[in-house]
């Protein structure tokens, strides 16, 4: 009898394994002991997304392929995969006493937060279409859940149908994709397919653009990309604030991934096509998340247009599809995880028992409630806008210098012009904590946990921008793998 | 005559004489039932009609189907007048890939006696047996579910419309262990074909009820839920649910849902004959004997399933989701891991080391789930579910 | 297109998935809907049988019209307003939605049938002639290159269960 998984398949995966372990212990605990569990689960849940990251600094710098190419970790990878164990990892800090002010239970919601972990890092070092589908579907089940687990609250029960159906759609928009690519090529494996695009003549092969096309439709879904962008709004508003965290940043980073290694490194010889169509995709949503970010008032709703601007910013790194672009994608994740993280960190410590006070008044004079939250907020902001001192600032510089390389002048002054118009809406909610003072000043009370949270993002954002080459030698690597 | 043809020819035959065959079990079965029932509670049973009462079931479906078809005013128009029939066709259907004989020869042609069986002609005309043999006769059972809901909601009553919801949740929760219990005797075999099992029962010389005794009893047990018998027949629970699902239907449509459930009740025994007693050989292979020694098997089963019913206490519904999800279903994908281990690393000894993992398995298995239902049905009741649904009695008022 | 057993059991067995099809999306009875859609799926098992793939067309069975549709029926039935409610499948977009439908399908079904006239090798993925017991051949890819996914699978179905325990559980007291 022979064991079909060898060593190297154990170290591929050796991350995912103690993330699903993790995850089954805190759901077994939770099944026998429910008072234990609401105790310790969320630190058993930091534990092992900290073996996570400590298995991923093991693979720094690695190259493996495991499960017959199914599999890749790369510089690539394993960058993204950090950025999205960062971004759990905060959202744990913040669930902790979200969970306790909105009285709902804990170890399911850790189980599931674990496991979309698990299918994102899965997406992020996916090779084979079938595992992209497998693994986004993982994930995006886990998410659905979470968005409607504040069952009581409309809002919320809405947000996770909306999420729920128009993902379904995606998902089966995805699949039918694939098999349409794979009547076209033959193969689902990425490698395959790069390979099978270089014989003659099979580049107008209409079954493969129809494929290609409507696998775009299902990944640019997850991204929130105009113009599959109409679900991020209502979602990002009705879910409970950590998950909206959480899902803002960790499945943008693996759905990134997984778009980054299917266009530029499998379908690179179709890029004649695609590159068109990405460019419009990131102008259109560059434009459009901008724009109406400047109409919120609602702080959510405003953060997530601006994350839907964000998808638009990434996307002109794929549409490079140069080193510099490929680089600038990880270092864009991770720097956005921090920033957005944080920044919905303060909105999650803002908001009252049942999501009330998400308006932009209830931001007026912060800084006098409480200085710290609101110069950290203002950093967010900042970062979020692209101002220096701050990590956005350096990740938009590499973007737009890989644009400049990549000679997509276009694109880069839609970039330019509509960075300008977000510093608009951004720095409004500066200018609202600082400049005007609150009628009455009430102290806000700040969890330990969210503490801790909100000050590693500062931490890192002014890390980054300070020393980026903390991780430029590492994104370095990346260029290296197989392309 | 083209080979395709006679090939057409044979098979229809064979189907006829199959389904008739099958067809008058039921009649048989209802005699049978009436006859053991009115011994075990020591009546004398059906007597009047024909010897022994033998006529009396004829006599029954005459007078039913004399009745007036009644069609509640409020009935869905199309669904409760083809309810019924969803419920039998799938019943009669599932026959078609059990063997009752072997191999038959006549001249140079030579097939099984299975309705989806194999088939070989001169001239090297092949039609093997159906691959998937047993994935179609689950999915066949599985179809019946749609007969019970659509019959129980399509009567626009709240008696049938329950009566449905517990036959079709119950029909489904008992899917599982039935479909996975009969994995480790495919294992065993090696094939999805029925024909194969039964072969591979000779080969090892010993009927898979030996080595396979936990997955024989999880059948059992689920077959008998699956069908809605006795202790399992919460749908037609008359104290509570007049008569379940088919509470409305009158008539040639009734008939048809009586017809159904002993149809099945034969199909599940003719699986169980076939998986776990050896199906139609016995002794010796002379092949006209076959069909005999799997009837004789099969009024073994049938037997068995009255002997259950007039023996045994109806269980209470809760009792019935947890036998079925907390003992049955892991107590069989236990069964199932052990018999892939043990396959998988002493092949040679497999039978062997099986039965005495069944004995200590099934040992374990009824101290622990006699525990596991007596604790969650206890729980249940401490529940809010039973606050909520129970009439409130006078101990728990003081 | 000549007649012979195939194309007769085709045309029939085709004609019955669409028809069924078209009345799961046009009746106004819900549950009707669902009992075509149990139809439609019988009928699509139908055609992996015309198609040689026996295995396939019992787990279309066992899974599609034994598991999924049952689960439809049970939504519907335990929905008490259902019970006897005529709705209308048509909203305000049916125009535009029409429009997009079938200007989708028209899409697909030139592109297939173009190319597949021309007698091209745009369909690179041919039916695998199985060599040896077709079951045998999916086990084993089941289990050596696919044995992630199948996993994967696995979990997925785990966050599925557990996801609708949460959402269905009953409140603490």
């Amino acid at each position: 009898m022979t064991i079909p998984v060898s060593a190297a398949d154990w170290i591929v995966i050796n991350t995912e394994l103690i993330l699903v372990g993790t995850a089954m212990i805190v759901l077994l605990l939770d099944a026998f002991n429910r008072r234990i569990s609401d105790r310790i689960s969320p630190w058993i849940t930091l534990v092992g997304v900290v073996g996570g990251l400590v298995s991923l600094g093991f693979l720094w710098g690695q190259e493996y392929t495991g499960f017959a190419g199914m599999l890749v970790i790369d510089s690539f990878s394993v960058l993204v995969k950090m950025a999205i164990l960062f971004g759990t990892g905060l959202a744990v800090l913040l669930s902790v006493d979200y969970l306790r002010r909105e009285e709902l239970a804990q170890g399911e919601y850790y189980g599931l937060l674990l496991l979309s972990t698990v299918g994102m890092l899965l997406l992020t070092s996916s090779a084979n279409l079938i595992m992209i589908f497998l693994s986004l579907e993982m994930l995006s089940i886990a998410l659905y859940v979470l968005t409607g687990y504040a069952r009581m609250r409309p809002r919320s029960q809405e947000a996770g149908m909306k999420y729920f159906l128009l993902g379904s759609f995606s998902a089966a928009i995805l699949v039918y994709g694939v098999a349409l690519i794979y009547g076209a090529l033959g193969t689902v494996d990425l490698a395959g397919v790069a390979e099978a695009l270089t014989a003659p003549g099979i580049l107008s092969n209409p079954v493969l653009l129809a494929g290609a096309g409507l696998v775009l439709v299902g990944l640019g879904f997850k991204v929130a990309a105009v113009p599959f962008q109409m679900w991020t709004p209502d979602v990002y508003e009705g879910a409970p604030s950590p998950v909206t965290a959480f899902m803002s940043v960790s499945t943008k980073a693996a759905a990134f991934a997984a778009l980054t290694r299917v266009l530029v490194f499998a379908f690179s010889d179709l890029s004649g096509v695609w590159m068109a169509v990405i460019w419009a995709i990131a102008a259109l949503t560059m434009i459009f998340g901008n724009l109406v970010a400047i109409a919120q008032n609602n702080i959510k709703r405003m953060l997530a247009y601006s994350s839907i601007a964000h998808a638009g910013y990434i996307l002109v790194a794929v549409a490079s599809a140069n080193q510099l672009g490929i680089q600038s994608i990880p270092f864009y994740l991770i720097a956005y995880t921090f920033m957005n993280i944080g920044a919905w960190a303060v909105v999650t410590v803002i908001t009252r028992k049942g999501e009330e006070g998400v308006g932009l008044s209830d931001y007026t004079g912060l800084f006098w409630r409480n200085p710290l939250l609101a110069v950290s907020m203002g950093l967010f902001m900042f970062s979020l806008a692209g101002i220096p001192p701050t990590a956005g600032f350096t990740a938009k510089i590499y973007l737009f210098m890989a644009a400049v390389n990549a000679n997509l002048i276009g694109l880069l002054i839609v970039a330019v012009v509509t960075t300008i118009i977000s510093a608009y809406f951004y720095l409004r909610v500066t200018v609202i904590m600082f400049m005007h003072r609150p009628s009455e000043v009430s102290a806000v009370h700040v969890p330990i946990a969210a503490y801790v949270a909100i000050i590693i993002a500062v931490v890192a954002t002014l890390w980054l921008f300070l020393f980026p080459n903390s991780t430029q030698a590492f994104t370095e690597a990346v260029w290296r793998m197989g392309l | 005559m083209p080979e395709i043809v006679i090939f057409l020819l044979i098979k229809l035959v064979m189907t006829i004489v199959i389904f008739a065959l099958w067809m008058t079990m039921v009649p048989f079965m209802i005699w049978l039932e009436r006859k053991v029932i009115a011994d075990i509670q020591i009546r004398i049973g059906p007597n009047r009609v024909g010897p022994f009462g033998l006529l009396q079931p004829i006599a029954d479906a005459l007078k039913l189907i004399m009745k007036e078809d009644i069609t509640p005013a409020k009935a869905d128009k199309l669904i409760y007048p083809i309810a019924p029939a969803l419920l039998m066709v799938p019943a009669l259907l599932a026959i078609a890939v059990i063997p009752i004989g072997g191999m038959v020869t006549i001249g140079e042609r030579s097939f099984t006696l299975q309705i989806m069986g194999e088939y070989r002609g001169p001239n090297g005309f092949f039609v093997p047996e159906l691959d998937a043999g047993i994935l179609l006769s689950l999915a066949l059972s599985s179809l019946g579910v749609y007969g019970v809901v659509l019959a129980g909601w399509s009567s626009a009553n709240k008696y049938s419309l329950l009566g449905g919801m517990r036959s079709s949740a119950q029909m489904l929760s008992y899917e599982l262990p039935l479909g996975v219990a009969l994995v480790g005797p495919l294992l065993l075999a090696s094939s999805l074909r029925l024909n194969e099992v039964v072969n591979a029962q000779s080969n090892f010389g010993i009927w898979f009820i030996i080595p396979q005794f936990v997955g024989f009893i999880i059948f059992l047990m689920s077959g008998t839920a699956e069908v809605n018998r006795a202790p399992f027949d919460l749908p037609e629970a008359e104290q509570e649910l007049i008569g379940g699902y088919h509470t409305e239907y009158s008539s040639f449509r009734f008939a048809m849902f009586f017809m159904a459930e002993y149809l099945n009740m034969v199909t599940i025994s003719a699986l169980a004959v076939t998986f776990f007693l050896g199906g139609y050989r016995l002794f010796t292979d002379i092949v006209w004997l076959q069909p005999i020694w799997f009837a004789l098997k099969l009024m073994l089963f049938l037997y068995l399933f009255v002997w259950i019913r007039g023996t045994w206490p109806r269980v209470r519904y809760d009792q019935l989701m947890a036998l079925g999800w907390k003992v049955s279903l892991p107590l069989a994908l236990v069964n199932l891991a052990i018999t892939a281990i043990v396959l998988a690393y002493v092949p040679k000894r497999a039978v062997l080391v099986l039965t005495i993992t069944s004995i200590v398995l099934i040992t374990i298995a009824y101290y622990g789930s006699s525990y596991n239902i007596r604790r969650s049905t206890d729980m249940t009741a401490r529940s809010g579910y039973a606050r909520r649904h129970l009439p409130e009695s006078e101990e728990t008022r003081i | 297109m000549e007649i012979t057993g195939y194309n007769v059991a085709f045309i029939a067995i085709a004609a019955m998935t669409v028809t069924s099809a078209i009345f799961v999306v046009t009746l106004p009875n819900i549950l009707r809907s669902a009992l075509f859609l149990m139809f439609t799926f019988i009928g699509v098992a139908g055609l992996y049988v015309l198609a040689n793939a026996e295995i396939l067309a019992a787990m279309q069975l066992l899974i599609y019209v034994g598991a999924i549709t049952v689960l439809i029926l049970f939504a519907i039935v335990l929905t008490q307003q259902l019970m006897g409610a005529r709705i209308t499948q048509t909203s305000r977009n049916i125009v535009l939605g029409g429009v997009a439908a079938i200007a989708v399908f028209a899409f697909i079904a030139t592109t297939f049938v173009s190319h597949f006239s021309k007698g091209s090798d745009m369909i690179a993925a041919q039916p695998a002639v199985p060599t040896s017991d077709p079951l045998l051949m999916i086990a084993k890819m089941l289990i050596q290159p696919y044995v992630l996914p199948f996993e994967l699978a696995s979990f997925i179905l785990l966050v599925a269960m557990v996801g609708a325990i949460v959402i269905a559980k009953e409140d603490k007291d």
